[in-house]
């Protein structure tokens, strides 16, 4: 397996609060990293480190062998292959749902209008909202939303989709809608690093488990058998206590 | 007082010309301002806040003399009562328009520049299709306001002895004898030109905000 992220002795402070405390991690192509643990432990921050939302005050980040620091251009580039999927959509609410999805093909990507709408068309389908193309995302349910968003980071032909809590702030029944289509992708062989606490989604469809507590990583491996006996006794609580 | 209507209505043109013009200027160089604004660097912002405060403090008829007796004299260059005036409005609108864009970018929530980044557009990119857009809708209402503001304001360029609207009212005022009709008159015209411009204002709004009426929620998250 190609590595395609690598993350060597990450460190993150907000003023004088330690955030990530040394976080080194590596990716390969087709894996679905799933981060678990504790509310305020660093799993979103961590994502925003990899695209350059947030910058590092240590460690280093590399994409498919690039550098994700530094000057500007070389972070836009990364970010054009990474799509990300935010918690609270973050749709553009003056823009519809086809709209949103074709903008940064068209605009970034400068792909020729046409072709993005045909693919923007078929992403539709894959989330099962084809019916909703000309809605506004006022007008949608937060499930629809957050299907646009996962249409809009994949039409840009992405190698890598990081999810931040993409179902914490949806309705119960629409959870279902997002995780069906998010199961969907796995199936596909995307690799994707998913931030939730849905720790059953992630037995099931993740490839690999990192339980982060106090931003360092307590313990990584297979998600059943971290999910059925974690080595560790922190992890083997937390779990615990969301799973039962 | 029939036959100076004509008079009356050119008058009215002139001066609609005159504030348009500055409003076209303050809106552009307010801009300017409030992007100026947005860098991260701190003597550009106590420039752009010091030009701010200063026009948003002083007279605008200092500002008039200043442009008119005063430029003349330090650039040795004339300048008519017209370009005067217009500079003068201008200069004025463009301190408040800048606090009126700098809000409607402020409005923007974090959550779409966010998604904007993580998409790898610039920031030109950025401003161009997803902030302005949102922007311009909060925008709107205040800058009708000071295009109002302004196009009263314009009244003091009679004062440097530019034939606008209100020097005109004022001579037609002699003209006829005194009196209180045209002035009545006079307040008419205002009237009825700020009254259609708060109209087409208000019809500009309904057609920027079509079917996304709770959308500003969205963007906020």
């Amino acid at each position: 397996m190609t590595e395609i992220l690598a993350l060597d002795g990450l460190v993150k402070r907000f003023g004088s609060r330690t955030i990530l405390d040394g976080i080194s991690l590596n990716v390969s192509a087709g894996e679905i990293v799933c981060f678990v643990g504790p509310s305020g432990t660093g799993k979103s921050t961590l994502l925003r480190c990899i695209n350059g939302l947030e910058d590092i005050q240590g460690g280093c980040i590399s994409f498919e062998g690039q550098a994700v620091q530094g000057n500007p251009g070389a972070i836009r580039a990364v970010r054009k292959r990474i799509g990300m999927i935010f918690q609270h959509f973050n749709l553009y609410p003056h823009l519809t749902a086809l709209q949103n999805v074709m903008l940064a093909p068209v605009v970034v990507h400068k792909e020729p209008r046409a072709e993005v709408e045909a693919r923007a068309r078929t992403l539709f389908d894959k989330v099962r909202l084809a019916h909703r193309i000309n809605a506004y995302p006022s007008e949608m349910s937060g499930g629809e939303q957050q299907r646009v968003a996962i249409a809009r980071a994949l039409c840009t032909n992405p190698h890598l989709l990081m999810f931040d809590e993409p179902t914490s702030a949806l309705d119960p029944e629409t959870v279902g809608d997002v995780l069906t289509v998010m199961r969907d992708l796995a199936l596909e062989g995307r690799t994707m690093l998913v931030v939730t606490h849905e720790i059953r989604f992630a037995a099931d469809v993740g490839t690999r488990m990192v339980f982060m507590d106090q931003g360092r990583i307590v313990e990584q491996g297979d998600p059943r058998a971290m999910v059925a006996g974690a080595q560790t006794e922190r992890a083997r609580k937390f779990l615990g206590t969301i799973h039962g | 007082m029939i036959q100076y209507w004509p008079l009356m209505l050119k008058a009215a043109g002139t001066t609609l010309w005159l504030s348009w013009l500055a409003m076209l200027l303050g809106a552009f160089g307010g801009t300017a301002l409030a992007l100026l604004r947005q860098i991260k660097f701190a003597p550009l912002r106590w420039a752009v806040i010091g030009y701010m405060e200063f026009f948003r403090s002083i007279p605008i008829l200092i500002v008039l003399f200043f442009v008119f007796y005063g430029v003349p004299l330090l650039l040795e260059v004339d300048i008519s009562p017209f370009v005067a005036a217009t500079l003068a409005l201008a200069l004025h609108a463009s301190a408040t328009m800048s606090e009126v864009v700098a809000a409607g970018i402020a409005s923007v929530g974090r959550g779409q520049w966010e998604a904007a980044a993580a998409a790898g557009f610039s920031w030109p990119q950025t401003m161009r299709h997803i902030i302005a857009p949102q922007a311009l809708r909060v925008i709107l209402p205040p800058s009708v306001g000071v295009f109002i503001t302004t196009l009263k304001e314009s009244s003091l360029a009679s004062i440097i002895g530019y034939i606008e609207l209100t020097r005109t009212g004022l001579l037609v005022r002699d003209a006829t004898g005194g009196g209180f009709v045209p002035l009545l008159a006079l307040g008419a015209v205002y009237f009825v030109i700020n009254y259609a411009i708060s109209q087409v204002g208000a019809a500009l709004e309904r057609r920027l905000h079509v079917g996304r009426r709770s959308d500003l929620v969205g963007a906020m998250a």
